[in-house]
């Protein structure tokens, strides 16, 4: 089979340079095969020795549809430039092949599943990229910016090398900040025995502490017995995840579950993060043995939905004008709550327009599965290869972007720039805020 | 340890404070802690805007109140602690009485066994460290930042996993190189590593051990600063043998599978999806571990056995009876919490359930378990004492005759002491 | 030569193709039992929703985004399977040696129906040399389980209509049919035997395990 043409810009990415010049060949062929053997199995066979080399899974991917079909972007050409050749070669491939793996699997596909969806046969495409990931992060073949969450992870248990004062005192910081719009509000640290612990991921300390405020004054109107731990174990992110470097993955959501088991919580609530419920719902919780985690996770949308349909949160005023809504993957099409989803649009705003396509069917903000994390150096492909969701959310005439996902509201930032498309990027918690009725007994 | 023989053992109930009024006294009242004995009963109230104070059983906290106060937490010698500010400034304060040192922050309170020493991190000028009853380490390295730390059972080591050099952003090749290292009473390890987890000090004291991680899939064991020869493909975190500060055990993972290692040697031979929470006996002569034998299938091995008896949901840290002979453990299983004791599960299913107290001779378990948003007590499955709208764990005499019973109903608190037999 | 083909050859490739099946099947299950996962996040009423889904033509978001190829493809693969079961001529050799026989398919039809599979192949070719992205993945494999696929109905239908050199077409076909047996269980037309199963596991993973649909 002939190489793929790929025409690239050339990017400097420092980690990967300087991995390509230090692997060995001996080195690639053990990882390949120690990871082929001993970590995939009956899956990956069947996968490869029933493809029939179709295609159809093209139609489903954005960044083929995005760069003008191009050829060396569809998913089953990802398949063919990484693990056919490393199966057919038994891992004889040299430092700069793995390189162009990592490119692929980690800043090219964003493991969303639609082509999984668009397959005839139900093919994983997304679990083979996942494969090839694995074994570029165990060669250390990993985007920079990456990595380096990856490694704050590692050290810190959280994404963004939050120290543990600083998470505790920004906590304390928004409590405060919710206490603007309702005094009596409190943000309960470390409450053993509270119905909730609600978690969060790196960023919101780190840049978005706003939206911890935000939960404040969301709980304590809808009157939720409710804590948050002082302690590592707050951060539901899981990067490891993507890089392929599971043993960190593993450890941080040991972590966060056994942070929720020690509270005695009945359920964590986590903020809006579609990667995140991906980490602690499935990818975690299946690596550490247990099939769903032993404390119940609920997403933000699920919460948020359980709170509008009982009636704890009342709307006072709907959002105006047209406001539509990115679906992040991980929550809808991997998890089923697009109808959650539109139900709360349609109750906070006054006009939601709805994307085309949608639900399960809608596509990747292209931040997703942690290319918007390999950083700076592969930002442009990236939002160039998010230009059909771009014109999806150009269709709607929308001013508001809702993103109930951080990757999304990244990614989606970067397309509302990148396409000059004018619109507000907001978390469905801003939106709340803005629309909730705070009872007269708790107002300033 | 705590020396409860001094503590009111007389069969008796007492009101000990009138709760319900602390939400008429005070503006807000936060969720209460208990000290060992059971004799007090303590809130952090907020009594004005920023202002807040700890009520403890009829008083408070002395008259002025702090600008704010979290973590109010029990000294085992029945000392209330809590972390508060003044004037942007933070301290600890210890039944009422601040240190005199001002921090710019201070967290995660540590006691020794008889609750005498009390530490906490703190950080000061940008610079981290432990203070040791208002002693602050002062390290030779400057430490970026402090993960975790512990103290050992007689207080007089306290040890931490800190960053021990300063990494710029994204500065991977620093990171891989180590950067991170375990401080022992404010003396850095020699070496740096990349990551430091699980840190334990033995028994007596004597002996610290941690693992580390050198690489994606390279783990290992160190201890006092040495590591084992074996490397794993990840690891859990190690215990020591409490009787035997030279013997450590931990999970290791090998091939895909879970085993326990025992000073880097594979024990048992019979690999797990997952194996977690090895525990010794109390003579150190037996080991039991949460494992799953395949996936979702949890249960508690032990000496490598497991009970045949597996729960699909998890299991958590399991306990041996004081003579050694029984083991309990926590599990959950569709959706319901249990106590199982040598693999036979007590009861019905609970919205939550505790770590027990036990008998001397092992035959009763007494814990406390939460049931449609009620506490009770329950001895070997049968729910005895319920209603509770706040209970904390019962606590077994010295001599095992009595058991203490401490709880809130009806927005009173009460302790009580009966005996064992009674219950 | 006619004899060999027509007679012990179609027992080894039966033979081949069956218990060639069966293994590639028992492997594979065999194989999933040790991903520890793989069974437990598996539903037979997923399994079989995402199945029906996706053997009714246009009951698919990416059926209904390509009419063509559904359409094509139905057509060629129900043809391919029913034409050799139901065709009269095979059922009359059946008869003849085994003493078995049932309904066929009235001769018009099944010469309709060869057309049908071998304008299918042609389709199918014609893709693979200009669909950049087709193209961009297939190699002489391709082709030749293109070839495989084709070769028996092309020669059935010279052979039906006795264009020319009949007995050497005969030969041919039964030839290429046989090879056809052999090849599935080892080549990437076993797609036929593990499509079920591929579809089932994600069918199951979307709906029993992550709470959504995969159509």
């Amino acid at each position: 089979m002939k190489p793929t043409i790929a025409i690239r810009e050339p990017v400097v990415d420092d980690l990967m340079d300087q991995t390509e010049k230090s692997l060995t060949e001996d080195q690639i062929e053990k990882v390949i095969n120690e990871v082929i053997d001993q970590e995939t199995g009956v899956r990956l066979q069947t996968y490869v020795n029933t493809c029939i080399h179709c295609g159809l899974c093209s139609e489903a991917c954005h960044w083929f549809l995005s760069n003008d079909r191009d050829v060396s972007f569809a998913p089953v050409t990802k398949v063919k430039d990484t693990i056919w050749v490393m199966l057919e070669k038994k891992g004889k491939v040299d430092a700069a092949f793995i390189k162009r793996c990592s490119q692929i699997a980690h800043t090219e596909c964003n493991v969303c599943r639609r082509c999984g969806m668009y397959c005839p046969f139900g093919i994983d495409i997304a679990y083979m990229m996942l494969v090839v990931r694995r074994i570029c992060a165990k060669l250390e073949m990993v985007p920079l910016y990456l990595q380096d969450t990856v490694n704050s992870h590692a050290a810190t248990m959280n994404q963004m090398w939050v120290k543990p004062d600083e998470w505790i005192d920004t906590l304390q910081w928004q409590e405060e900040e919710g206490q603007g719009y309702v005094p009596s509000a409190r943000l309960p640290l470390e409450k053993e025995g509270a119905e909730i612990m609600y978690s969060v991921i790196g960023p919101e300390p780190k840049f978005l502490a706003q939206l911890l405020g935000n939960i404040t004054v969301i709980m304590n109107v809808a009157g939720c017995d409710w804590t948050m731990p002082a302690t590592a174990g707050w951060d539901n992110s899981n990067m490891a995840m993507y890089s392929g470097d599971f043993e960190v993955m593993a450890r941080v959501e040991r972590l966060h579950h056994e942070t929720a088991q020690r509270l005695k919580v009945k359920k964590i609530v986590m903020g809006e993060c579609g990667h995140a419920f991906r980490g602690g719902e499935y990818d975690g919780p299946t690596w550490l043995g247990w099939m769903s985690p032993p404390i119940p996770i609920v997403h933000a949308v699920a919460f948020y939905y359980d709170l509008l349909v009982s009636g704890r949160i009342k709307i006072a005023k709907k959002v105006e004008g047209p406001v539509t809504a990115q679906y992040p993957c991980n929550i809808i099409r991997n998890a089923g709550l697009g109808s959650k989803l539109r139900y709360i649009m349609n109750a906070v705003c006054e006009d939601f327009v709805d994307l085309v396509p949608n639900d399960r069917h809608a596509f990747c903000c292209n931040a997703g599965g942690d290319t918007i994390n390999c950083g700076p150096p592969w930002k442009k492909i990236r939002v160039q290869s998010a230009r059909l969701q771009s014109e999806n959310f150009k269709r709607t005439g929308a001013h508001t972007i809702v993103t109930p996902c951080h990757n999304c509201h990244s990614g989606v930032e970067d397309i509302v720039d990148g396409y000059k498309l004018g619109m507000h990027v907001k978390f469905f918690s801003e939106l709340l805020i803005e629309a909730m009725e705070i009872p007269e007994d708790l107002q300033a | 340890m705590i020396n409860s023989e001094s503590w009111d053992w007389e069969c008796n109930k007492k009101m000990v404070a009138d709760t319900s009024k602390w939400k008429d006294q005070f503006e807000d009242v936060w969720e209460p802690y208990i000290s060992s004995d059971g004799e007090k009963i303590a809130s952090i109230v907020k009594v004005g805007e920023g202002e807040f104070n700890i009520a403890v059983n009829k008083e408070t906290w002395g008259e002025e109140p702090f600008e704010k106060i979290w973590y109010s937490r029990f000294s085992p010698d029945g000392r209330l602690t809590a972390l508060i500010t003044k004037e942007m400034e933070w301290t600890m304060a210890v039944d009422g009485k601040t240190w005199e040192e001002m921090y710019e922050y201070i967290w995660d309170t540590k006691f020794s066994a008889n609750g005498k020493v009390i530490a906490a991190t703190t950080k000061q000028d940008g610079v981290y460290a432990i203070t040791v009853d208002e002693k602050t380490w002062e390290c030779p390295v400057k430490l970026e930042s402090i993960a975790s730390h512990i103290i050992s059972p007689d207080g007089k080591t306290a040890v931490a996993i800190a960053q021990t050099v300063a990494t710029a952003e994204a500065d991977v090749n620093a990171f891989t190189k180590g950067a991170w290292s375990v401080i022992v009473n404010g003396k850095p390890w020699n070496d740096n590593y990349v990551d430091v987890y699980g840190l334990v000090i033995s028994a007596d004291g004597k002996n610290i051990a941690a693992e580390y991680r050198n690489s994606i899939c390279e783990y290992g064991i160190l201890v006092n600063g040495t590591p084992w020869n074996e490397k794993f493909g990840c690891t859990w975190e190690p215990v020591f043998n409490p009787t035997n500060s030279d013997e450590i055990s931990v999970p290791v993972r090998q091939e895909g599978q879970w085993f326990l290692a025992t000073n880097g040697r594979i024990v048992w031979d019979k690999g797990f999806v997952n194996l977690m929470y090895q525990t010794y006996s109390p003579d150190g002569s037996n080991i039991a571990a949460g494992v799953a034998p395949s996936f979702a299938k949890w249960t508690i091995a032990v000496n490598g056995q497991p009970w045949s008896t597996t729960f699909n949901e998890c299991i958590l840290k399991p306990s041996f009876s004081p003579d050694g002979r029984k083991v309990v453990a926590i599990a959950k299983d569709s959706g319901n919490w249990f106590l199982v004791v040598d693999g036979t599960v007590l009861g019905e299913g609970c919205d939550n359930v505790w770590p027990p107290a036990f008998s001397p001779n092992g035959d009763k378990v007494i814990y406390k378990i939460e049931k449609n948003g009620k506490f009770a007590v329950a001895v070997n499955g049968e729910v005895k004492d319920k209603e509770y709208e706040a209970l904390w764990n019962p606590v077994v005499s010295p001599d095992g005759t009595k058991v203490m019973i401490c709880g809130v109903k009806g927005g009173k608190y009460y302790r009580k002491v009966v005996l064992l037999s009674d219950i | 030569m006619y004899e060999f083909v027509s007679g012990p050859l179609v027992w080894i490739a039966f033979i081949i193709f069956i218990g060639g099946s069966l293994y590639k099947i028992y492997h594979m299950l065999s194989g999933a039992k040790k991903d520890m996962t793989l069974f437990r996040h598996m539903s037979l009423g997923h399994s079989a929703a995402s199945l029906i889904h996706w053997l009714i033509p246009f009951n698919n978001q990416s059926m209904r985004k390509r009419p063509i190829f559904t359409i094509v493809s139905f057509a060629f693969h129900i043809c391919l399977i029913f034409t050799p079961i139901f065709l009269l001529g095979h059922l009359i050799l059946l008869d003849e040696s085994l003493n078995i026989s049932w309904w066929s398919l009235p001769e018009g039809v099944a010469d309709w129906m060869t057309i049908i599979v071998i304008a299918g192949c042609i389709f199918y070719l014609v893709r693979r040399l200009t669909d950049p992205v087709v193209q961009n993945v297939t190699d002489g494999s391709d082709y030749l389980l293109l070839a495989i696929t084709a070769l028996p109905f092309i020669t059935g239908f010279i052979a039906y209509h006795q264009l020319f050199a009949y007995k050497t077409i005969l030969i041919l076909h039964i030839l290429t049919g046989e090879i056809m047996l052999i090849a599935i269980p080892f080549t990437r037309l076993s797609h036929m035997l593990f499509f079920v199963f591929t579809r089932a596991l994600f069918g199951s993973e979307q709906g029993y395990w992550k709470h959504s649909k995969d159509w």
